[in-house]
């Protein structure tokens, strides 16, 4: 068992290093802001809780992310009635608007509206590929085999692409 | 829209958003705190009373019956005594199941993989469906705790087939609650009606979520 100050130093290097994580899995499950500000603490309590129990022969960045998604999922399950509110197109993303980038907006705007629709394991899968991991570590955070995640990848690609179409036609 | 573009069209405004978000130092002393208060928030205090009753209610009702059972069995109603034991006994059980899931959930690694801990999440939120299979149960012994030897004896017709014709139809919808109150029935009016508010909501999609993780479990490569 770490001692208190240790484990309280190392906590906040690792949130300070690894933050992105919180905020795109916040991103990903939270369309208000203060929902998200709300599951990055849920989060943070969480991680500082299982740091004891870390286990190295995990990468960290797949031990954080499960953690993540874990609590989101359950946050989100929790706060059903929140989320269960339409999302109308383009106004949460407010926050990240720019104004020579309208088109871009445009799209940014559907993907998330697309994420948004996403039944809450589908959401961990979309990120994941968002974010360029390999198949292998999707494989490990959600615990399915990583010829399921192939599959089921190509499934939310076809759904993705279709929904661009119909955008662009 | 390709695959590169889409995915760094998403990585670009990460950073952007990273900008309208924070996260506070939190120092040890502050995330103490935080954690007592996070346990009893996630345990909400009409939770809390609920269970308190239950137990007191089970606590008295076993004391008054054990007494009973010891030093006045002959002299009290037989009908009081096995409907309210019933009674008793099942609220036990609901009760027993409700603290079990409180410390399992507890127990809960949330550093597992997402399908294995969301897995046994969701199971234990939807075995909160025996705690009500069970208290449903208790439904007939409500209408023959309050009979007697006497009413027996001096009862007319007409009062014994209004009180079985109130006790079968009791029994029968206990016994088709106790046996349909499942899963699979999630989908069913009667079944909405009966779990619909927003304490039930968590459980709702407790079991949505099963039916995504058994078919993420199901998928095959096409």
């Amino acid at each position: 068992m770490m001692r208190k100050d240790e484990k309280s130093k190392q906590f906040q290097a690792l949130i300070e290093q690894h933050k992105g994580i919180l905020f795109k899995v916040a991103r990903t499950y939270c369309q208000d802001k203060e929902d998200r500000q709300d599951l990055i603490q849920e989060i943070s309590i969480q991680i500082w809780q299982s740091l004891d129990r870390y286990n190295s022969k995990y990468k960290i960045s797949t031990w954080l992310y499960r953690i993540s998604l874990n609590v989101a999922i359950s946050f989100y399950r929790k706060n059903a009635k929140r989320q269960n509110r339409s999302i109308p197109l383009n106004e949460h993303i407010s926050e990240i608007k720019e104004i020579d980038q309208t088109d871009k907006e445009e799209q940014l705007g559907l993907l998330e509206h697309f994420i948004s629709e996403l039944n809450d394991i589908d959401k961990a899968l979309m990120l994941l590929y968002l974010e360029d991991k390999s198949h292998k570590e999707i494989a490990d955070i959600l615990g399915i085999s990583q010829s399921n995640v192939g599959t089921k990848i190509g499934r939310i690609k076809v759904k993705l692409k279709t929904r661009f179409s119909q955008l662009n036609s | 829209m390709n695959e590169l573009e889409l995915k760094n069209l998403w990585q670009n405004s990460n950073e952007k958003l990273e900008k309208s978000l924070n996260i506070n130092r939190i120092n040890s002393k502050e995330i103490s705190r935080l954690k007592i208060y996070h346990f009893i928030s996630s345990m909400k205090p009409i939770k809390i009373f609920t269970l308190l009753i239950g137990i007191i209610w089970v606590g008295f009702g076993a004391v008054i019956l054990g007494n009973l059972f010891i030093y006045a069995f002959t002299e009290v109603s037989k009908f009081f005594l096995f409907s309210a034991s019933i009674q008793v006994g099942l609220t036990a059980a609901a009760i027993w199941i409700y603290i079990y899931q409180l410390i399992n959930i507890y127990q809960i690694d949330i550093a597992e993989p997402i399908v294995k801990t969301q897995e046994r999440l969701a199971s234990l939120k939807k075995s909160t469906l025996w705690v009500t299979r069970i208290l449903f149960l208790q439904l007939p012994v409500w209408t023959t705790f309050y009979l007697s030897e006497s009413m027996l004896e001096n009862g007319n017709w007409l009062m014994w087939i209004i009180q079985a014709a109130v006790t079968l139809s009791f029994a029968y919808i206990a016994g088709w609650l106790f046996f349909n109150i499942k899963f699979e029935n999630r989908n069913k009016k009667w079944f909405q009606l009966i779990f619909k508010g927003k304490e039930w909501t968590p459980l709702m999609k407790s079991m949505e979520l099963l039916k995504e993780i058994e078919d993420y479990k199901s998928t095959k490569k096409e």
